[in-house]
């Protein structure tokens, strides 16, 4: 008698826990937190989760928001700057969730493609057709399966930022246009004892440039577009990209203890060394600069600074001017009103994407705010990506997450010292046979 | 305490006849107990199952499932993420990675605790002082620890200057990035923040071996070493189980300070069951994956836990059972 | 425990020990190995805190170095910034609730499963051992889930339940040897008088047991006081944060002004000692107390 009683107690509890777990399973799908019916009459609040945690982006994002409430008095943000590096844990938990923020942050490609699948983010195809002809190809980069499910507001390319008084030093007298050329200048530079090139093997993804550059050069694009879509590596060209690597790295061109180095924090990070003049050049999109005044004290840094584009690569059958690059953009979420659709339509309009390049996000989405763009170094990225034939955007957003993640970590285990180029190809083929 | 909890019964039921001078069914005093144990274990189960098994439980549910964590369960696959997670050799290296600081953690810190808990029972100046600096380390916040240790570590930063500064220059290393000491620098960074825990508790227990013992043994004409060894030492071991026990799913659980030192990297070099899952969940978007691994950590602990309490503590809980205090 | 041991009575306070000069031909080399602890203990501590009073420039120009010149602006603007003490509040407010539900529903559980005999008691003790094995990060996802349904995300409370409820285990596993030891003849004594076993609990046990709570109190508190990984993923809006994540994400977000980030960890370290400084002494009673039951 006893222990049946007991046992209730037991029950009750065990009962009343189920019950809290499971219910709300209902509640799924509700609105949007704080936003009203889509009718659009009455007041809403949008909650905008994006990566500017710091000035001068926080700052723009905020008198963005604030110039389209004051046009839409209806329409009202709620910012939450996240870090860059959380956004990774937090969007997965906010699609599973009731309630996702209404905007986030979004880099596209098969990343885009896995988030879709919760069924939370909005297809605004029909909502953003009349005006994202403007921006060109750029767009197709938040496609999934050819329907719209964000937009870029920036661009973003990755090529070598290089010291030129650390280049004069050496003798170098100009950039490298082949691998040869760069194999040299790493010879030059070490002979000056300069350390040649800097890299943040700590967070793996800087690792992942270097390999998939190689597979631009050794891949035709026709190849690389085929891959992409079928997520697999097998073509021989991406082995011949594990093998001119592995001699690339047979000649030591990286700092002492690059696999512990960080790529942005701190002055011991990579782009930390190459402000501090501890470095001569490191393979990184065109937020580095950016990245390196906050890590330097020296106010002519960015006159020191020049850029090259990734050398061709001798028997390499992709284009020598394929360029590998990304970008950031946003997405609305189901709960989201069409508010959110018309406010990534002024992200992208001419005057507020001329605003974003004042504050040296990166390269305009929008080709019409290309005029505002003041920095020499910054137009010749921007004529050369105009030039390149093919923009493949980085394996790690190109795939859906767990193969992206699978192609980091297997280039930063052969970073240090673990597999052989196969090892990458099979690592990330087996990654993609579960996806 | 037998006898003890069968006087507290009885107690019961007399005080219950005693109150109510009523011829009373005995039904009201069962009630009653079970209206008390209801309200007293009531709100800790409820809590309990709620907040710490339930998850257990759905982890399980998660882990038969190949999710990528957005949109419903739709792949079912059974034990196969298990058989996965015993076969990846990132995952066995993690386990061996926990062992290792499991077997290093109760290797060296123990002796160094024991001898630091036994300097620090002496009557000296400044012994509260010297306690609350010895436990400093351990009342800090794991991401503070880290981030402190991390500043100290890079390549010439402070260890290394301060290792030159005093001619031990040839032993610079690369800290975190050489694939082969990494394991182990954390272990330095671990055994820094955790000894103090360890000389507490051992403090704790020697507060508890009367000195009366000790003086004996003196004039007997032992010496401090034989009085600490043939004395201090047994009595102390009830407290020294305790603490491999802590320590040692301590370790098999170590997740904080590696993940913000190293992420469990360069290369998996410092990869630890926990950072694994959390990486495969959140960072791989495999949470099936990553379910089927935390219930195996879960079942490695649980294992752990009862073969220690059977064999090694099980002399403890009888003693304490058994003996009636006073 | 050994006969002799289980001879004495409980209540006699340990004497202290014999007096150090009987063992003064180790004096030197005692002194040296303390000097020794005290040195890697401290050091790191105050690395920190001093490279709070240098700016980023001089640290990147040498990261070991005394400051030169002395800079308050890190120290202050942290001071001054709303965001420090914010996560202070937040922290103290969760480490309080954390504590209180811990110890409260904890001691009650304890109570009734060291006091009361009832059937399936040791399972039910079991039952919340387990809780010692599963560490919180491990149960991330669900706990996540769990907490969205409820509508619990991003709100102090959120933390809060779910760190009383993984300290339930420890609390009860300390408690319940201690509570156990307490003697027969007080209860029995409190019974004649008249007293419920409610009342003995509420008015003579938990008094009594003051050094246990005290502990377990300590325990709880700092293990919510020092938790990320649930406070990490249950709070989006930084105005939530707590001190770790403060101190985790300020590193990241400043992380090119390594001394502001040095100022920061060195104050977030603080509240955490001085809470240690008053409460030492009761630890260890309260250990000792547990232990010996």
């Amino acid at each position: 008698m006893r222990s049946i009683r007991n046992g209730a107690v037991l029950a009750v509890a065990a009962a009343t826990a189920l019950t809290l777990a499971a219910c709300g399973s209902s509640s799924s799908g509700g609105a949007g937190s704080g936003s009203a019916s889509n009718s659009g009459a009455s007041a809403v609040t949008l909650t905008w989760w994006n990566n500017a945690t710091a000035d001068p982006l926080k700052g723009v994002w905020a008198s963005v928001a604030g110039s389209y409430h004051t046009a839409h008095p209806k329409v009202a943000f709620q910012i939450d700057p996240i870090q860059n590096e959380q956004f990774t844990t937090k969007i997965p938990l906010a699609l599973q969730s009731g309630s996702p923020p209404d905007i986030y942050q979004q880099w596209g490609g098969g990343q885009e493609a896995t988030q879709v699948k919760s069924g939370k983010v909005m297809n605004i195809t029909k909502l953003v057709a009349p005006w994202i002809g403007q921006l060109g190809s750029a767009a197709e980069g938040w496609q999934v399966n050819g329907q719209q499910y964000g937009i870029p507001y920036d661009l973003h390319m990755v090529g070598f930022w290089y010291r030129k008084d650390l280049f004069s030093k050496a003798g170098i007298a100009s950039p490298p246009a082949t691998m040869t050329e760069l194999n040299a200048d790493v010879t030059k530079l070490k002979a000056a004892h300069i350390v040649p090139i800097a890299v943040g093997s700590k967070d793996r993804w800087p690792d992942a440039f270097w390999w998939e550059y190689f597979a631009l050069r050794d891949c035709s694009s026709t190849v690389l577009k085929a891959s992409m879509k079928a997520i697999n590596l097998s073509n021989p060209c991406f082995l011949k990209a594990g093998e001119d690597l592995q001699a690339f790295m047979k000649t030591k061109p990286f700092q002492p203890g690059f696999l512990g180095t960080a790529s942005q924090q701190g002055a011991g990070s990579s782009a930390g060394m190459v402000a501090n003049g501890k470095a001569a050049m490191e393979l990184q999109g065109d937020w580095d600069p950016g990245v390196m005044s906050a890590l330097s004290t020296d106010k002519s840094l960015n006159s020191k600074l020049g850029w090259f584009p990734f050398p061709a690569v001798t028997g390499g059958a992709g284009a020598p001017t394929t360029l590998l690059g990304g970008g950031d953009g946003f997405s609305c979420t189901t709960g989201a009103t069409a508010a959110c659709a018309d406010f990534l339509k002024y992200i992208d309009s001419a005057p507020v994407q001329k605003k974003l390049v004042g504050a040296n996000v990166g390269l305009p989405a929008n080709p019409a705010a290309a005029s505002a763009l003041t920095d020499p170094t910054l137009r010749q990225i921007l004529a050369y990506s105009h030039a390149s034939p093919y923009i493949q955007n980085y394996f790690d957003i190109a795939f859906p997450t767990n193969v992206g993640q699978a192609v980091d970590n297997a280039v930063a285990d052969f970073f240090a010292g673990q597999g052989t180029p196969q090892t990458i190809i099979t690592t990330v083929n087996q990654a993609a046979s579960t996806s | 305490m037998a006898r003890g909890i069968s006087t507290a019964a009885a107690a019961d039921t007399s005080a219950a006849a005693a109150a109510t001078p009523l011829a009373q069914p005995a039904r009201p005093a069962r009630l009653r107990k079970r209206l008390e144990l209801t309200l007293l274990l009531g709100p800790a189960l409820i809590l309990f199952v709620g907040f710490v098994l339930a998850p257990i439980g759905i982890a399980v549910y998660y882990s038969l499932y190949n999710w990528s964590g957005f949109g419903p369960l739709t792949e079912f696959t059974g034990a196969h993420n298990y058989s996965l997670a015993l076969s990846d050799p990132v995952f066995r290296s993690a386990i061996e990675h926990n062992g290792i600081i499991a077997v290093l953690s109760v290797a060296i810190q123990l002796p160094i605790s024991i001898g630091l808990a036994l300097l620090l029972n002496r009557q000296m100046r400044g012994r509260s002082l010297l306690r609350l600096v010895v436990f400093a380390p351990y009342v800090l916040s794991e991401a503070t620890t880290a981030v402190i240790w991390l500043l100290m570590l890079q390549p010439g930063g402070f260890v290394d200057k301060a290792l030159t500064a005093i001619g031990l220059g040839h032993l610079v290393h690369l800290w975190l990035a050489d694939l082969s000491i990494v394991l182990y620098t954390l272990f330095v960074v671990l055994t820094w923040k955790y000894i103090g825990f360890g000389i507490i508790l051992l403090l704790a227990g020697l507060q508890g071996i009367p000195a009366e013992l000790r003086e004996a043994a003196a004039i007997d004409g032992a010496s401090s070493w034989q009085t600490t060894r043939r004395i201090v030492l047994p009595l102390l071991a009830p407290t020294i189980r305790i603490w491999i026990f802590l320590t040692i799913i301590g370790s098999l659980q170590l997740f904080d300070i590696v993940w913000i030192m190293t992420g469990g990297g360069p290369a998996n070099a410092s990869v630890t069951m926990a950072t694994y899952l959390i990486n495969r969940g959140f960072q791989s978007y495999e949470f099936g994956y990553a379910s089927a691994i935390a219930v195996i950590l879960f079942i490695i602990c649980f294992l752990f836990s009862l073969l220690y309490q059977r064999f090694a503590l099980r002399r403890d809980t009888r003693g304490a059972l058994t003996r009636a205090v006073g | 425990m050994s006969a002799v041991a289980a001879a004495r009575p409980a209540a006699v306070p340990p004497a202290p020990e014999a007096p150090a000069r009987r063992f003064s031909l180790l004096k030197p080399l005692t002194w040296l190995v303390v000097v020794l602890v005290v040195a890697i203990t401290v050091i790191p501590m105050i690395f920190v805190i001093e490279g709070g009073f240098r700016s980023t420039a001089q640290i990147n120009a040498s990261p070991v170095g005394l400051p030169h010149p002395w800079v308050w602006s890190n120290y202050t603007s942290v001071l001054f910034s709303s965001a420090f003490w914010r996560f202070l509040f937040n922290s103290a407010f969760i480490a309080v609730v954390a504590t209180a539900g811990a110890v409260g529903f904890g001691s009650m559980a304890a109570f009734a499963l060291s006091r009361i005999e009832f059937r399936g008691r040791e399972a039910i003790y079991t039952f919340f051992t387990i809780g010692l094995l599963f560490p919180i990060g491990v149960a991330s996802l669900p706990l996540y889930l769990l907490l969205q349904r409820i509508h619990m995300l991003d709100n102090l409370f959120g933390v809060a339940i779910p760190e009383a409820a993984f300290s339930l285990s420890i609390t009860i596993v300390i408690l319940r040897p201690f509570m156990r030891a307490i003697p027969a003849e007080i209860e029995d004594a409190a019974v004649v008088d008249g007293a419920t076993r409610l009342k003995f609990f509420a008015r003579i046990l938990l008094p009594l047991s003051r050094p246990a709570l005290v502990t377990v109190a300590i325990l709880a508190f700092v293990f919510s006081w020092n938790n990320y990984l649930l406070a990490y993923i249950v709070f989006t809006s930084p105005s939530h944060f707590t001190l770790p994540l403060g101190v985790a994400t300020f590193q990241t977000q400043y992380s090119q002004d390594t001394a502001r980030i040095f100022a920061f960890t060195a104050l977030s370290m603080v509240p955490a000692l001085g809470f240690f400084v008053l409460a030492e002494r009761r630890i260890v009673a309260g250990l000792s107390g547990s232990l010996k039951g």
